[in-house]
């Protein structure tokens, strides 16, 4: 089944939210998904401690020379593997980007997010390039305004696909859920059912914009 | 989104990544900034396990031999007075 990885030079962005989202979407439609915390804040790991998902086992501790065997282990039929990546510009993240059969590149809308992450981008076609094979990517723009789409917003979607870059919809708003993630671990819909925790935040909304995200990015993996 | 039969679908598509072409994606990644950034270790000796001080005077011409027995065993002192007193203890038991 397929590599998901997570990339972007910039820390922040929302790529550990991303795997954690997908996999726990994933795991719930019945996916055996493996994902790899190749990130040293060690943030899917920090999750991991307090519970994962039926169905999701967590690796961690992966280093620039074992990252290609260790996808290369985890993959197979029925498995899904998702690759959550340091925020810095590493050979961890160009080999794991090889591997892949997905790279999503989380962007905040601001200047700053998509000058960074649009190394990532660049990086990716130009892997292309050199393996003289293509690597499906898309951009998925994070802590977006549940309320209204901002001009910023806007103008970077029209900018991202003008250059033919394909951005996922929904974006992933600010939510305290999906934050809150990590603090209590496990996925929404355990978080929805526990009324002992408490989220500030509406944790409906937050399932529905993820169970949404995770079927974009299923499309894009037939 | 609901169903594993959507998943079952999806089938693992493995890639021929080899040696040569993990090189070439390295090169491209280098031109690109993006490096090799595994910690490197501490540079520098470790730091030695023997962390008492000895501060013995003895006669000058004991302490020269000390000295160059040591330096052409390739010992320090310290090492040096280890072994002696190893040969020591073992002559009293």
């Amino acid at each position: 089944m397929p590599v998901i990885v997570m990339a972007s030079p910039k820390g922040g962005v929302g790529k550990s939210t991303c795997a954690v989202l997908l996999a726990s979407e994933f795991a719930r439609m019945g996916a055996d998904v493996t994902v790899l915390d190749c990130d040293p804040n060690k943030s899917l790991t920090r999750w991991a401690s307090h519970g994962v998902p039926t169905g999701v086992t967590l690796r961690s501790e992966i280093g620039r020379s074992e990252i290609v065997p260790t996808i290369r282990s985890a993959d197979g039929d029925g498995k899904i593997v998702i690759v959550d990546l340091e925020g810095v510009a590493s050979q961890l993240v160009s080999r794991a980007i090889s591997q892949a059969d997905l790279v999503i590149v989380p962007m905040q809308p601001t200047a700053l997010d998509a000058e960074i992450g649009s190394e990532a981008l660049a990086l990716v076609r130009e892997e292309e390039e050199a393996l003289g094979r293509s690597i499906r990517h898309a951009v998925v723009l994070t802590k977006t305004s549940a309320a209204v789409k901002s001009r910023v917003q806007k103008e970077l979607e029209e900018q991202l696909r003008g250059a033919g870059i394909d951005v996922i919809e929904p974006s992933l708003v600010a939510r305290a859920a999906f934050s809150e993630l990590f603090a209590y671990g496990g996925d929404l819909t355990a978080m929805m059912n526990d009324p002992e925790m408490m989220t500030g935040g509406k944790v409906d909304k937050a399932l529905i914009n993820a169970q949404a995200f995770a079927e974009a990015v299923y499309e894009r993996l037939k | 989104m609901s169903g594993s039969n959507r998943l079952a679908g999806l089938k693992a598509r493995p890639k021929d990544t080899t040696v040569e072409e993990v090189r070439r994606v390295d090169e491209v990644g280098e031109a690109r900034g993006f490096l090799d950034r595994t910690p490197r270790k501490k540079p520098g000796r470790k730091p030695s396990p023997r962390t008492y001080q000895l501060h013995p005077k003895v006669f000058p011409e004991v302490g020269q031999a000390i000295a160059a027995e040591a330096e052409d065993r390739g010992l320090t002192q310290g090492q040096l007075i280890e072994e002696m007193w190893e040969i020591y203890s073992s002559a009293r038991r």
